[in-house]
Formats: C-alpha cells, sequence, structure tokens
C-alpha cells in the first residue's frame, strides 16, 4: 500500500476537538496517570496553573490519532517527538493541522499542530510506514 | 525572594549534578500484560476509531498478527496503580526518602521548594508494536538536569530522563526521552502566560 496523496506539502485535514473536564480526566485515567493536575481543579490551583490541563501522554494519544485518522489504519507509527506550549484546559478546543515533511522511501514524515484559543498546544513530528496489508 | 543565597544556589546546582547518569530507580516491571480491556478504555477515551486496536479481523487484514496497542500507551503498562500513587504522596507530604536516586532527587527539589511539575517533550522511537499478552518493563535513567532556570511558570529546572522498554524477551520496544520541568508555584497566572516553551 501507499500513503494517500504523499507528497511533502500536502496538508491533512483540520481536526477540531472539543475538550471538556470529562476528555482531559478519562484520557489521563486510561492512561493510569492519577496526578491531581489531571483532575482535582483545587489542587491544580496550588500547584500554579488555573485549572487541570491535559497530560502529555493524551496530548500523544490524540496526536497518534490524528495522524492515523489520515493514513488509514495500515500504518504503523514508528516515531514520535512533541514539545508543549500553553495547555489543554477543560472548555478549549484544540484545532490539529498536519502536513507531509518528508518522504524517504516508504516511510513518510509529518509536521503535525495542535493549537488552542491562547496559542500552540503542541508541536509533533511523527513518522510512519505502512504495515504491508492490503486494507486501507 | 525565594531563590535562596548563592552558596544554597551553588550547592544545589553541585547536588542535582551528582544526579546525572544515575538508574533512576529499580526497573518497573508492569503490573500485567498489555491487554484488550486497557487498549479499549484509551481508545475510548481519545475517541480514536482506529480498528486495529479492537478488532482481531481488522487488525489481520493489514497485515499485523491480530489486535495491536497504541503507540502513546507504552507508559500506561508500568504506571504503579493507584494505590502505589497515595503511598508515593504520603510519604512524600512526610518528607520520607525511599531508597533509589528518583525519590531522593525529588526529596532534594521538594524541600528547594521546587514541589510543582510539568512535563515539556516526549521523543519515543517505537521498535515494534506491542500485542495483547505482552509484558513490558522499563528501565528509567536520570540523563540530564539543567541549571535552575527562570520560565514562565516560575523558577525551576528541566530534567530528562531517558526510558527503555523491553519485552517478556528483554527485546527493546520503545526508547523513550522525557523531559520535565519541576518549579516554584507562583500565585495562579492568567493562562496566556502559561507557555513554558
Amino acid at each position: 500500500m501507499s500513503f494517500p496523496d504523499v507528497r511533502v506539502g500536502t496538508a491533512l485535514p483540520v481536526l477540531e476537538l472539543p475538550l471538556d473536564r470529562s476528555t482531559i480526566v478519562a484520557t489521563a485515567i486510561a492512561s493510569q496517570d492519577f496526578e491531581d493536575v489531571h483532575h482535582d481543579p483545587g489542587k491544580a490551583q496550588e500547584r500554579g496553573t488555573p485549572d487541570i490541563f491535559m497530560s502529555i501522554n493524551s496530548t500523544n494519544g490524540f496526536v497518534d490519532r490524528y495522524v492515523t485518522d489520515w493514513s488509514g489504519p495500515a500504518a504503523r507509527i514508528t516515531r514520535v517527538a512533541l514539545r508543549l506550549g500553553v495547555p489543554n484546559f477543560p472548555g478549549d478546543a484544540m484545532r490539529l493541522t498536519g502536513e507531509v515533511t518528508g518522504v524517504d522511501g516508504d516511510a513518510v514524515t509529518l509536521k503535525v499542530l495542535g493549537a488552542n484559543e491562547r496559542g500552540v498546544h503542541v508541536t509533533a513530528e511523527v513518522t510512519l510506514v505502512p504495515t504491508g496489508g492490503k486494507a486501507r | 525572594m525565594t531563590a535562596g543565597s548563592v552558596q544554597e544556589q551553588s550547592d544545589l546546582a553541585a547536588q542535582l549534578a551528582g544526579f546525572v547518569g544515575l538508574e533512576a530507580e529499580p526497573p518497573r516491571v508492569a503490573r500485567y500484560a498489555v491487554n484488550k480491556a486497557m487498549i479499549r478504555n484509551w481508545v475510548e477515551a481519545h475517541d480514536d476509531h482506529n480498528a486495529v486496536y479492537v478488532d482481531d479481523a481488522a487488525a489481520r487484514a493489514t497485515g499485523r498478527e491480530g489486535i495491536v496497542c497504541p503507540p502513546a500507551m507504552i507508559s500506561t503498562w508500568v504506571m504503579a496503580g493507584y494505590r502505589r500513587w497515595r503511598e508515593i504522596h504520603r510519604l512524600r507530604a512526610e518528607g520520607a526518602v525511599e531508597d533509589f536516586a528518583y525519590s531522593r532527587l525529588m526529596n532534594l527539589l521538594d524541600r528547594a521548594g521546587y514541589t510543582s511539575v510539568v512535563a515539556t517533550n516526549v521523543e519515543q522511537d517505537y521498535h515494534r508494536e506491542l500485542r495483547p499478552g505482552d509484558h513490558v518493563t522499563a528501565h528509567f535513567t536520570i540523563e540530564f538536569i539543567s541549571p535552575v532556570k527562570r520560565t514562565a511558570l516560575g523558577e525551576g529546572c528541566f530534567l530528562t530522563l531517558h526510558k527503555k522498554y523491553v519485552d517478556q524477551a528483554g527485546d527493546l520496544l520503545v526508547e523513550e526521552r522525557f523531559r520535565l520541568l519541576r518549579f516554584k508555584p507562583r500565585p495562579t497566572q492568567p493562562a496566556a502566560e502559561e507557555d513554558v516553551a
């Protein structure tokens, strides 16, 4: 198989992701992350942030989802490098955008940005390869 | 001024430097094997509809042997669990130190006032996909500690952990670098000033 329209500069479809309190808590607990800044607003404020915020592992999970929504299931992510900026708080909407930045044989590298109303939440570089199956 | 004297800062820097290169804690052996139930909980929370995480036939159609685990779940398998999380926080509140480098480092930073934490970067190289039944062990090393800096969140230092995840045969699954900021919390700031980068 090959990925859809794989050329440097190809843009991925935009994904608008509304984030409520339940999303932030459910993703943190699904990753067994019980740090109070991801579920307890009072503790988050004591620790210097205005509200609970999304965990880095949850952000990583949403980046995976965004990339494989585009590539289809017959792709395997081989590398992720991500950097966080402004936090994702309850009530935010994260707008994910992406672009192909490299094609090396079968491997495709993407740059992914996730931004909310206050700025860029995540900048990620993701590399994926086809799994070799027939399904898309 | 909360930063302490120049002498205190210099002592702290020397103590922090002593942690670089140390094994952070004993190897973390996953409490249970990679399993379909926890994978399903994760993909539902992320509203991820990729069928290879939940449907063996769909996964086989992509050339895989069956269901695979979402790559970002790697750290989930070696999390210590809710009971241990409670215990760590109780020990920390009591100022108790456990017998491994990361506990001593956290205690040193707590005593210096750097009590808050925020993750800033993660890099993961995935050598193969995890499947139900795989049993993960992680080896954590303290790779880098920055000098104390002023950041948008407050004064703090950045730590980089190197994490090597292996399977039941000892074969490499994932290599990771995880960077976090330990900082002195200030009174709550407007959200727009929260960028730590």
